[in-house]
């Protein structure tokens, strides 16, 4: 099956939250995914992209899978790209999708002078933790002990609140 | 201390290289101050930072007003929207204890909600006790531990390889 990749265009956004919604259903999580089309339309074909996305197409029409990622900033090794999210629909795998998208990210990061690409991976997910260790990724929660951390909405509002004198 | 006040910063600190002393990685800094010029202070900024400074009459013994600094740029979560990620956060030792780590934080925080960012993200060293304690107080959660989320890094050699790889050539 013949399939091309092209970055993504504002009339991808019901296509993008669709596999956003899958990829969360896959990991349990659909009810999370709070998003909606009209943000992604702001937030990724605007004038300032908060993020961008590169899409897998079959047979010209359907979209099958996709890369969200964006670059982020290491103070001793300088720009990254950080990839977001990655899914490529079941009934796709295994036809080397998901292996050129990561090709592709490569090849532009480093076009764009990235020194690396971050995400993250859920321990769980044997397959996925496979299939980039093996293309050379490093798991640096297990080898230099860092952890994700995260203030949510409600924490963030009580830690920007002015403190009292 | 007096006043500390907070200014989005326009000029570039050394402050990250006192950060990697303490987090004992020297060696692994591998950008300078004329990247980070570049990379901060052009039209296209990849990065943005808060600085702390005290007054002169109560600067660092050695001379120093510019005491700590948070860097931080935004980020995108694909479930939630705009995010904020806290790059470094770092206060000079001689300057802890005073509440300009948590000033810092606080400025980062409004900075966020200001652009419509509904989480911020960081990483924190496991062996790092007093950082742990430091932001469990803030109220933060643990993602490793409580989602299971390992974060991963694929470096300039595995980017070279993945880049030139045969899309054939699969394991």
């Amino acid at each position: 099956m013949e399939f091309k990749l092209r970055k993504a265009e504002a009339r991808d956004v019901a296509d993008i939250l669709r596999l956003v919604k899958e990829l969360a259903k896959y990991e349990n999580m659909e009810h999370q995914v709070e998003l909606t089309e009209r943000e992604l339309l702001e937030d990724g074909f605007g004038e300032t992209p908060c993020y961008h996305c590169v899409i897998a197409e079959v047979n010209d029409v359907q979209v099958v899978g996709f890369a969200m990622y964006y670059l982020t900033y290491d103070p001793w090794v300088g720009k990254q790209l950080y990839l977001e999210e990655f899914y490529v629909m079941a009934e796709y795998r295994g036809l080397g999708i998901g292996s050129e998208v990561l090709r592709y990210l490569s090849d532009l990061a480093m076009k764009l002078r990235c020194t690396g690409i971050m995400f993250v991976v859920a321990e769980n997910n044997e397959p996925s933790m496979q299939f980039y260790k093996r293309r050379g990724a490093e798991d640096l929660s297990e080898g230099e002990g860092w952890r994700l951390f995260r203030f949510d909405k409600d924490s963030l509002v009580k830690m920007a609140a002015p403190s009292e004198e | 201390t007096g006043l500390n006040h907070l200014t989005e910063t326009s000029q570039k600190p050394n402050l990250p290289w006192e950060l990697a002393e303490y987090e004992k990685v020297t060696d692994l800094v591998k950008i300078g101050q004329k990247d980070l010029e570049q990379d901060g202070f052009s039209n296209t900024p990849f990065f943005r930072g808060v600085i702390a400074e005290v007054p002169e009459d109560q600067k660092s013994k050695d001379g120093h007003v510019k005491v700590g600094y948070a860097l931080y740029f935004f980020s995108y979560s694909s479930w939630k929207g705009r995010c904020v990620y806290l790059e470094d956060l770092y206060v000079m030792p001689e300057f802890r204890g005073k509440g300009i780590g948590k000033a810092l934080m606080s400025k980062v925080a409004q900075l966020g909600l200001e652009v419509g960012c509904t989480q911020m993200n960081f990483i924190v060293l496991n062996w790092n006790k007093s950082s742990l304690e430091f932001y469990t107080r803030q109220g933060c959660i643990d993602i490793t531990e409580k989602l299971g989320y390992h974060w991963m890094s694929c470096g300039e050699n595995a980017l070279k390889k993945l880049a030139n790889s045969d899309p054939v050539d699969e394991s």
